[in-house]
């Protein structure tokens, strides 16, 4: 049986409603959960079974001598009814948490997926940690809500119900004294657990405090020993610690306080009934085995209410935690397939910008009637200071963003129409920053290729990037992890693995963002030796700032403030007046410069 | 480093007597509340026991007899139970929380007070959430064992001793019957408590697994987008979930097993003393009330032997992280002061390098000094340049006493630097890291760091040399502006001149600086160059530079390449040489200058 990994889309759920939200998420299920939930009926009836039984053998076999069933088979039956209990109770808690970790993986999954899914716009507004927070525990507390809560509150209900009902055909009155207290117990319940709830999360703030104040300290530990502030660091980390004591004191005080005083208002409870249940098997109300039976049902009652407040409260929580998992759903994802005109195998290259202009908020354009023509194969340059638009322009080829207004065609057909995983296939971007993934660095290498991969390949594109004699000096060579659990790479280590990447993928149009930005420059002459190769037959675009780099292209883009203020080759621009050719002279003067100071010096 | 050190690996501890020993020694300092908690603990236990006990006196005594007024005392005694009860469990609640966060304070002040005396080796082969997570859980489970473990158990096991007692002195045969069927209850619950925990184990590893995920897939996805890894994302996302989901389900499921099981044990002996009740109650060795209570003390047997079988497989857990604590605090400091080192009146900053040889014991042993020697003269500005891993930094780092020489005497005013206090040593020198750190809090305080007792004058006054002032006063707060956990609120250059002008507040008599290779406006460039100007003036002084600037206005340049001086002179003098120095310069200026090209608005 093979289910989708996504077996049920989140994003369809659009009711603000929790309750509703949460019943529509539970779609499959929803029968099974109710049965879960049912057979703790079965269960407590089972449960309460036991002392009726009970009494039916105290008042028949013992007070009245009538055996007519031999005593092995009473005591079977109260074998037979725990097992029938257990069966119920089983069943029930096991397909509760089977539905409860069902529904942690659909969402798990389904947030995983979006969170990939959502656009660079929502990406770039978000914080890291609370989407993983989202991610982690408030899925947690929507598993909870199935497992223990929901089902939880159920068998309470139940308990009640039955032991309350039992009570009630012994004798009614006896039944009615059992429901004083239950009110005041449940209440005082829900006072505290919210008091704790609020007691609880000042204790967790400070909690946190100090441990973002240890890792500070353990981050910065050179700037500790450098100033020698050891002590000083003690006395702070101490101070902080010991509020957090007294704030956990608090907190157990009001617990210490909450379990004795519903103990003492339920152990009341307990002693008011059994004088009434005392005085009416005296009087003859009812038997002794009733009596004895009163005695332990009315322990089901009055205990299990205690935990309902809990239960309520931390159900109001979990409805808070969905909540905040659905805020997710609610926007939208990036369509990767939408698009009226499918172009045909691999494209040609050829780009044409005409009058485009793009902004990422409405009211502040970022790009301004941009217009140029890229013919297949050619590199383009773009110059320009930070800030004015070079990134911005190559975002919106593989369509991470959409210009709003003028055309972008790539061999005539409109940008915009042309499906977003069309052009992500066959566009490929090297980063200022390239992210790679804790991973090893084959794996890193091969990231993309969405193919088998043969080692030979993954070295021939490492030898192309430079970056594979760099590799065979780790250990363990391509096997060495990444990141945090493994070596830390240099900027310029990370930008040769992300060309290799991207060199295995082998797309037709390249996008270079200053992807030589952090090597030397005898590392960079190799780089771009591997570039020059990987630009063959390929349209590129190169953010660059090193004349070098831009002199062999074959258009150059000048911007500034989000416009082209100058574009032709490097012959055209030097010829014009403007910012190129300050750039260029300046560089002349650079070394005209250098060679003054080295005679200087000499 | 050896690769599973730093695994998270719940190891499978056998009952180590002297980890045990050791934990508990923390805690006897508080052992008054320890035993007054045990010791309420109990009186709640017994009470517990005798409220069934009195039960059975109720029923056999006033309600079977029918005697009315026998009614009351009984009940009043219960009443008795019911509020000594309650203020046994106030008291023991309230002291086992209490001393629960106590000794949880204690584990993670020791480990802290501890972590400061250790050298920077540890903390370069020790990852920093290893460190966090002995630190904040491993002793966390440690305070919840010898508090509310020892609360559980010890309840737990008076309860059974007690209701076994009052089982025997109401009827033996019976009692006997119950206590063949224990030993059986808790050897399930133990085989059950095994494989949950073994499940709940894989459960953990997957769910940190998943968060790794998550965070991948959130601070990579310009990439995963670029690269059209949606669909392979989620099928190896699912292969971490699902696994999760069915190591879950299968803790769970056992989890729901458990409970009846325990249960069905428990109906069998209740099962078997309705049997034998039958000629019990005929041969007048039983009462009603006997039966009674006989069931209510098997029914609630079962709570007690969960609560051992739980807390034995937490014990377990917390002995794995009592190793683990243990092991941190056993770690000895790689660096300490001689029994007879002194504070030296002045460090005067006359610095000689005689010989050294370093190497770091993680490396692959390879020496990254090795023979070098030098000599610093008061006041000296020596320049380190050089490429990456020659050996810069750890010039630096041996100077200030990070690190110790394997071989040769660094000597500090003519004297083995080893016989000052590493304090004394530590504290004259003024140190400004590549990546500026700061803590979070207020500008001001990140200023005096420097100097714990200066006054906001002479903070201003730092800040102002450093040239930090002007930016300080254009934030709303000013000095008062939060800058953030690890100074994220600030841009690069800002954290560097805050750290410049903590070093200049703290008035080093030796002063380090290891120059940022990241690029900051030209602004700030020439406000951290006046900065250091400040700080370089009489002083002697060590910087790892990059900028020309830097590197021009010092009193010598050396270069350093694999762990050697290979040359070393004037500005001037090595120029003319034409050889590494000539070739580093040549392309630092050319790199220098056009980034300021690409800097530059254009307007400018």
């Amino acid at each position: 049986m093979i289910t989708p990994i996504i077996d049920f889309d989140l994003t369809k759920i659009k009711t603000k409603n929790r309750m509703a939200g949460i019943w529509q998420m539970m779609s499959g299920y929803r029968l099974k959960y109710f049965l879960a939930i049912f057979s703790q009926l079965f269960s407590t009836i089972f449960k309460s079974s036991v002392y009726i039984l009970l009494s039916w053998f105290i008042d028949t076999w013992l007070i009245s001598n009538e055996r007519s069933i031999p005593a092995y088979g009473i005591g079977l039956g109260f074998v037979l009814l725990a097992l029938c209990e257990g069966l119920f109770t089983f069943y029930s808690n096991s397909t509760a948490n089977y539905i409860a970790e069902k529904m942690a993986l659909r969402i798990r999954n389904n947030l995983y997926d979006q969170i990939q899914r959502l656009s660079f716009t929502y990406h770039s507004t978000v914080d890291t940690g609370d989407l993983i927070q989202r991610a982690t525990s408030d899925v947690d507390a929507v598993r909870r809500f199935f497992s223990e809560q929901a089902i939880g509150i159920g068998r309470i209900c139940f308990l009640y119900g039955v032991n309350f009902i039992a009570i009630y055909r012994m004798d009614s009155s006896l039944a009615l004294s059992t429901l004083m207290i239950v009110p005041l117990v449940f209440l005082m319940a829900l006072f505290f657990f919210r008091k704790i709830g609020k007691r609880y999360e000042a204790y967790q703030n400070q909690d946190a405090l100090l441990s973002t104040m240890l890792q500070e300290n353990l981050t910065g530990v050179r700037v500790v020993k450098a100033f020698a502030r050891q002590d000083y660091e003690i006395e702070k980390y101490r101070k902080e610690n010991w509020k957090k004591f007294l704030l956990g004191k608090k907190l157990v005080f009001t617990e210490a306080l909450f379990w004795p005083s519903t103990d003492l208002l339920c152990g009341f409870q307990m002693v008011i009934s059994y004088m009434l249940g005392a005085y009416a098997t005296i009087s003859g109300r009812i038997s002794v085995g009733d009596f004895v039976a009163f005695q332990a049902l009315i322990v089901w009652i009055i205990w299990p209410i205690r935990n309902m407040g809990r239960l309520i409260v931390q159900m109001s929580r979990a409805f808070i935690s969905f909540q905040r998992i659905m805020e997710i759903f609610a926007n939208e994802q990036e369509p990767l397939d939408e698009g009226t005109v499918m172009p045909r195998k691999t494209p040609e290259g050829e780009i044409i910008f005409d009058q485009v202009s793009f902004a990422y908020q409405p009211e502040n354009e970022t790009l301004h009637d941009l217009s140029f023509h890229v013919f297949p194969g050619q590199s383009v340059a773009i110059i320009g200071p930070t800030g004015s638009g070079k990134t911005s322009l190559i975002n919106l080829l593989p369509r991470f963003y959409e210009y709003t207004s003028g055309s972008i065609t790539l061999d005539g057909l409109e940008l915009n129409q042309i499906p977003r995983a069309y052009l992500r296939k066959h566009i490929g971007i090297v980063e200022q920053e390239p992210f790679l993934f804790s991973r090893s660095i084959a794996e890193n290498i091969t990231y993309g290729a969405g193919r088998e991969v043969s080692p030979d390949e993954i070295i021939r594109v490492a030898k192309a990037a430079a970056i594979h004699e760099s590799i065979l000096t780790f250990e363990k060579g391509y096997d060495t992890l990444v990141g945090e659990r493994g070596v830390t790479l240099s900027g310029g280590q990370k930008q040769r693995i992300a060309i290799a990447r991207t060199l295995l993928k082998n797309p037709k149009i390249l996008l270079l963002d200053d992807a030589t930005s952090s090597v030397d420059m005898d590392t960079e002459v190799e780089i771009r030796a591997a570039l020059n190769e990987l630009m063959k037959d390929r349209t590129t675009f190169i953010i660059a700032h090193r004349i070098q780099s831009i002199i062999q292209a074959d258009l150059i883009l000048v911007m500034d403030q989000g416009k082209i203020v100058q574009l032709g080759t490097h012959e055209e621009l030097i010829q014009q007046e403007g910012f190129y050719q300050q750039i260029f002279n300046l560089q002349s003067q650079i070394e005209e410069a250098l060679e003054k100071e080295l005679s200087h010096g000499g | 480093m050896a690769d599973n050190q730093f695994e998270e690996e719940d190891f499978q501890s056998k009952f180590n007597g002297n980890v045990i020993k050791r934990i508990f020694e923390f805690v006897i300092p508080h052992k008054r509340w320890f035993f007054l908690f045990l010791f309420c603990t109990l009186i709640t236990s017994v009470m517990d026991s005798l409220q069934v006990y009195l039960n059975k006196l109720l029923l056999d005594n006033a309600i079977v007899p029918g005697l009315k007024s026998q009614v009351l005392p009984y009940l009043k005694y219960y009443g008795l139970t019911v509020i000594v009860q309650a203020i046994g469990v106030f008291t023991f609640v309230y002291l086992a929380g209490m001393l629960s966060e106590r000794i949880w304070y204690d584990l993670r002040q020791k480990m802290f007070e501890h972590l400061q005396k250790l050298s920077l080796s540890y903390f370069s082969v020790t990852p920093v959430g290893w460190i966090m997570s002995r630190v904040n859980s491993d002793s966390f489970k440690i305070a919840d064992l010898v508090t509310w473990g020892m609360v559980d158990s010890s309840f737990a096991i008076v309860n059974i001793l007690i209701s076994g007692g009052f089982m025997l002195a109401i009827n033996w045969r019976m009692a006997l019957i119950v206590f063949a069927v224990f030993p059986i209850m808790l050897y399930v619950s133990w085989q059950f408590r095994k494989r949950i925990l073994r499940e709940f184990r894989l459960v953990r590893k997957l769910n940190s697994k998943v968060t790794g995920a998550f965070n991948e897939n959130i601070m990579g996805v310009r990439v995963v987008k670029a690269f059209q890894r949606e669909d392979q994302n989620l099928k190896e996302f699912n292969d971490l979930t699902y696994p999760m989901f069915q190591s879950a389900y299968k803790a769970a499921r056992m989890n729901a097993l458990f409970l009846p099981c325990i249960q069905l044990i428990s109906s069998i002996a209740l099962g078997l003393i309705i049997w034998s009740a039958d000629w019990q109650i005929r041969s007048g060795l039983m009462t009603i009330g006997g039966i009674q209570a006989f069931v209510n003390y098997v029914t609630s047997m079962m709570w007690p032997v969960q609560d051992l079988a739980r807390v034995y497989g937490e014990m377990q857990q917390s002995i794995a992280s009592g190793e683990r604590i243990f092991s941190l605090l056993d770690t000895r400091p790689a660096i300490i002061d001689k029994p007879d080192a002194f504070e030296p009146q002045t460090l005067c900053g006359e610095i000689e390098f005689d010989n050294v040889s370093f190497w770091y014991d993680d490396g692959d042993g390879k020496p990254v000094l090795e023979d070098f020697s030098l000599k610093v003269n008061q006041g000296e500005t020596i320049a380190l340049v050089g490429s990456t891993g020659g050996g810069k930094t750890t010039i630096v780092n041996l100077l200030a006493r990070f690190y110790e020489p394997q071989k040769g005497v660094i000597r500090i005013c003519g004297r083995d630097y080893r016989d000052f206090k590493m304090e004394s040593i530590q504290s004259r020198i003024g140190m400004v890291l590549q990546t500026p750190h700061l803590f979070s809090g207020t500008i001001r305080e990140n200023i005096r760091y420097g100097k714990l007792d200066a006054t906001d004058e002479e903070i201003e006054a730092a800040a102002q040399k450093a040239g930090a002032d002007t930016f300080i006063r254009s934030f709303p707060h000013q000095y008062e502006e939060q800058v953030g956990e690890g100074g994220n609120l600030l841009s690069f250059g800002q954290k560097q001149l805050i750290s410049l002008a903590r070093a200049i507040l703290a008035d080093p008599e030796i002063f380090i600086m290891d120059e940022a290779t990241s690029s900051v406006d030209t602004l700030t460039e020439n406000l951290i160059q006046q900065g250091m100007d400040h700080m370089m003036k009489g002083r002697t002084s060590f910087i790892i530079a990059h900028r020309l600037s830097t590197i021009k206005r010092a009193d010598r340049i050396l270069v350093i390449e694999d762990g050697k001086i290979i040359e070393e002179g004037t500005h001037f003098q090595l120029l003319a040489k034409k050889g590494k120095y000539y070739h580093l310069y040549t392309q630092q200026y050319r790199e220098e200058k056009e980034r300021d090209l690409k800097l530059n608005p254009l307007s400018a």
